[in-house]
């Protein structure tokens, strides 16, 4: 046989796949800690200015040409809807933002507006499965309308219960959420239509960065009137929308036990095992039918009772 | 049917009519599929059958409403919740349906990899119940899509390689083309192109091989879904890292209990169709089965006892969410053990069938829980709308038809006699493979003279 | 020259001489003191039309003469900028001397677009630490009038101050775009 030697040919191989191996898994320890792209932009609530005038709402409305709602932006009754087991309002197929009151103990009424919070490590992104999700470079997590086929595993993942669904379209219903209105605006370097229409200012828009520093200025600065923590600078990977509060944030709506992880890595281990079992399998069970097989051409089934207790692996 | 083969009409089961005689003429396929009945005779046996009526009154009520939900949009036919976005379709008919499909690759192994042919009694019924239960998983889901004509987007358009239903897609439609193919050889044998049994015998090693690996991962795939939702199933049904593991683990259990529970309705219902071999060995593979069913069973309860302890949530037990999974686990998996312990050990086969059913409403329970009951936990609770649960009864109904259109004809119960000798080469090892069936075997012996 | 006849002049001449050297004095002090006083001091309006951002609300027409008595000091709404010294201890850290600016006009200082790509840009090479964080004209209009307000139960309400404009309505489904509460559907 002409050329390498079947020794060096397995010498080579390996060396080759161990240095492969080596390089992908200094990359390997990398992943997952992403913390955002470096001129990421993002937006501080300061949910102690924020007054229920709704005016986001309704400029939500207009940028993003939704339907007209039920009740006008400015009728505060809304505070007091709920439903499903008085749930307050969420957002939905018409309506990307929503403000909602709430009423801690022994304090004024604090409102809070939420939408999607443009994570870092964005769950929805992670679990669609026809890659509708894309974190662009601003910052923005926005979605591709074109190649959802609906199954609404996004829906299932986000941690925040953001994205809807328009189920009452019959031939086109698509995952509706706020996309950071990137394709009108941010993609220009503007604001947001929300944060230019608030006339406190309770949203601050900048680089995802330059926000937490302020945002711990302002604590800082004033230590009595906000609780001392940046609900988002940590929260499932981090977001690229954060809250100051005055209250504490569970008292709010939030969910405080999401943990500093990014959903994606309850799911590595299993996506990790995937290429074991694609490896082991084959072996193990060809290996087990060679080991069940007898090699005399007797005729009788020679398999023992033993094989059967296997069956079950 | 019961009264036509009593008078000796009816029943195809070889390749002639009047095989017997010394002139053998073909059935045509026309008279396959009305099973050498006339269309006169057939209809009224389909008419005479009161599980028939049931049939036709589900369909007058399912049936518009499935067109409804194609034609105005799942707000028609669900809550059009943003909080529940998976409802019956997919907590019934994708969750639980995948599980108790798992004989398929169960009895497969059993009898390919292991070599227990014992139990080829049976093989090709667990591998129809493996994939009739797989491609009707696949009906519900487009039920329930949003965009239904995408379905092979992600096969084909846009690729989103880390998300875990990814895998799940590409295994199910790998899977189901496995299965299709270890189902054809009885195909092949009932349409006259022994050719094609032939060829799925010689593979068959290699789709059984691939069929567990492919089953391993999506059923664990179908459980690490639900990894991507922690804080939102309780945790005595999430574990951040067995959930998938608890999910492959019960489809075993699942899987050979679906194949007692089939094999038993099938006895009951149309023992005309079985033939001997599958009579008189029923009773024994139905211990034997139950015995791989409680090796699987007490399995699932320790992992799920370490997954408890692993999380540390011991605490959980004595709440109210608490009781209901004390209850899943005692109906589901103790009480099923409890049974078939006794049963197997004094020889009650319909001791154990009764344990099997109640395995399987175990499995559908605990996917239905995790899926639904228990998922939200922190929110209200979702009562599925009326017309999910319509639709889906009807859709299983649309099962059981297809189900029992070719139990009645491919030679899934019975033994294709007489298939026409192919003389074309000699086999060096006895051919004891199901896939192939016993007929060749007849068939090469005699070609052997 | 008879110096006696010189020194006889009549009272009248002394007493004009006297008022001419007092009215210059005064007039020279005068000049003094008017140069000493701070130029906006000069143009204290009593009623100031805010009109740089209406566009959903009406401009507010603004009772300067009124808040000038009820408010604390000048510096409760314009910060030193009126050289009187800044109230806020996080500014008085370094505004400890006060000293006016150029203008006393909030527009001066607070910027119409306070994130347009320029404004972030500017922001980012500020490294004056409270600056950064400035709040931009409409914010700065609102968070001044509406924390005062709620504290000494002023005016809180939107249209308290300013009235919807056409476009306001269209923007809010208010006023004459309401939506037909017949239409309030239910959700399936």
């Amino acid at each position: 046989m002409k050329g390498i030697s079947r020794r060096r040919f397995l010498a080579a191989s390996l060396a080759g796949g161990a240095a492969t191996t080596l390089t992908l898994s200094k990359q390997a320890i990398g992943a997952g800690a992403f913390e955002g792209y470096p001129d990421g932009m993002g937006v501080l609530v300061d949910l102690t200015r924020c007054v229920g005038c709704r005016s986001c709402e309704a400029a939500c409305n207009k940028e993003q040409n939704l339907p007209a709602p039920a009740a006008p932006f400015d009728d505060p009754s809304v505070f007091d809807q709920t439903g499903h087991g008085g749930q307050k309002r969420r957002t939905d197929e018409n309506a990307y933002t929503v403000v909602n009151r709430y009423e801690p103990e022994g304090q004024e009424p604090v409102y809070r507006k939420f939408q999607c919070n443009h994570c870092n490590e964005p769950a929805c992104l992670t679990s669609c499965f026809v890659n509708a999700y894309t974190k662009t470079r601003e910052g923005a997590v926005i979605y591709n309308s074109k190649v959802c086929v609906g199954c609404r595993n996004c829906m299932i993942a986000c941690p925040f219960q953001v994205p809807a669904y328009s189920y009452s379209s019959a031939f086109d219903p698509v995952i509706k959420k706020c996309i950071f209105c990137y394709d009108t605006r941010l993609k220009y370097g503007k604001p947001p239509a929300c944060v230019e229409s608030c006339p406190q200012e309770v949203m601050t828009f900048g680089y995802r960065k330059e926000l937490i520093k302020i945002a711990q200025d302002r604590i800082k600065a004033r230590p009595g009137k906000y609780v001392d923590h940046i609900y988002g600078e940590n929260e499932v990977g981090g977001t690229g929308w954060m809250y100051l509060a005055g209250a504490s944030f569970d008292q709010l709506g939030f969910d405080t036990d999401l943990g500093k992880e990014p959903i994606i890595s309850n799911v590595k281990d299993f996506l990790g095992t995937v290429p074991m079992v694609l490896a082991i399998w084959p072996a193990l069970f060809t290996g087990f039918h060679l080991l069940a097989k007898k090699k005399d051409h007797a005729g009788a089934d020679h398999s023992s009772h033993n094989a059967q207790e296997d069956a079950e692996q | 049917m019961k009264t036509y083969i009593e008078q000796g009409i009816g029943a195809v089961d070889s390749p002639y009519k009047d095989k017997d005689k010394a002139e053998k003429r073909s059935w045509s396929l026309v008279e396959k599929l009305l099973l050498g009945l006339t269309a006169g005779q057939y209809l009224r046996q389909a008419l005479r059958n009161p599980f028939n009526w049931i049939l036709g009154l589900i369909f007058i009520v399912g049936l518009p409403l499935i067109a409804g939900r194609f034609w105005f949009g799942l707000s028609f036919a669900t809550h059009s919740s943003n909080d529940y976005p998976w409802g019956l379709f997919l907590a019934f008919g994708l969750f639980t349906m995948v599980p108790l499909s798992a004989s398929g690759f169960m009895l497969g192994t059993t009898v390919e990899i292991f070599g227990r042919h014992d139990f080829q009694p049976v093989e090709r019924l667990a591998l129809l119940n493996g994939l009739l239960g797989y491609f009707f998983a696949v009906v519900y889901l487009l039920v329930d899509l949003g965009q239904p004509w995408r379905l092979p987007y992600p096969m084909f358009v846009s690729f989103g390689t880390a998300a875990v239903l990814f895998l799940v897609a590409w295994h199910v439609a790998t899977y189901l083309s496995v299965q299709v193919a270890e189902v054809s050889s009885a195909f092949f044998e009932w349409i006259g192109w022994p050719m094609g049994a032939q060829f799925i015998r010689k593979i068959a090693v290699g789709l059984t091989v691939s069929g567990i690996i492919l089953s391993t991962l999506h059923q664990g795939a179908l459980g690490a879904l639900f990894t991507y939702a922690p804080g939102k199933v309780h945790p005595l049904w999430y574990s951040a890292s067995f959930q998938w593991i608890f999910f492959f683990c019960s489809a075993i259990p699942a899987g050979l209990c679906m194949v007692i529970a089939v094999s038993t309705v099938v006895k009951k219902t149309m023992a005309w169709r079985c033939d001997r071999n599958f009579l008189d060995n029923l009773d024994n593979l139905t211990i034997a089965l139950a015995k791989g069913a409680s090796m699987g069973l007490i399995t699932y309860l320790t992992i799920k006892l370490i997954g408890i302890a692993h999380d540390n949530e011991w605490a959980y037990l004595t709440t109210g969410w608490g009781q209901w999974f004390l209850l899943e686990m005692a109906l589901g998996v103790v009480l099923p053990l409890g049974l078939f312990a006794y049963a197997i050990r004094h020889r009650m086969p319909n001791l154990v069938r009764g344990a099997a059913f109640l395995t399987i409403f175990g499995i559908a329970l605990n996917r239905i829980n995790t899926a639904l009951i228990a998922f939200n936990w922190k929110l209200y609770q979702e009562i599925p709308h009326w017309k999910e649960v319509v639709i889906s009864v009807t859709i299983f109904a649309i099962y059981i038809v297809t189900y029992r259109f070719i139990l009645y004809r491919l030679p899934i119960l019975f033994t294709w006699k007489e298939a026409p000798a192919l003389a074309t080469e000699t086999v060096t090892e006895k051919a004891t493979s199901s896939l192939g069936a016993p007929a060749l075997v007849e068939m090469y012996s005699k070609s052997d003279r | 020259m008879n110096p006696i006849a010189n020194r006889h002049k009549g009272d009248r001449e002394v007493m004009q001489t006297s008022a001419k050297r007092l009215t210059k004095m005064t007039l020279l002090a005068a000049a003094v003191l008017l140069a000493a006083l701070p130029a906006a001091a000069r143009e204290v309006p009593d009623v100031v039309e805010i009109a740089p951002l209406a566009q959903y609300y009406e401009p507010v027409v603004f009772d300067h003469s009124m808040h000038i008595e009820v408010a604390e000091d000048c510096s409760s709404c314009h910060h030193q900028t009126t050289g009187t010294p800044m109230l806020d201890e996080n500014c008085g850290r370094c505004h400890h001397a006060p000293r006016t600016s150029g203008a006393a006009a909030c527009a001066a200082c607070h910027a119409i677009e306070p994130f347009s790509a320029e404004t972030l840009r500017a922001k980012e090479m500020d490294n004056r630490l409270y600056h950064r964080d400035k709040p931009g004209l409409k914010a700065a209009y609102h968070q001044n009038c509406l924390g005062c307000h709620a504290e000494m139960g002023g005016p809180t309400g939107c249209q308290d101050c300013h009235g919807r404009t056409e476009a306001g309505d269209a923007l809010f489904n208010a006023g004459a775009y309401a939506p037909n509460p017949a239409a309030a559907a239910g959700h399936h």
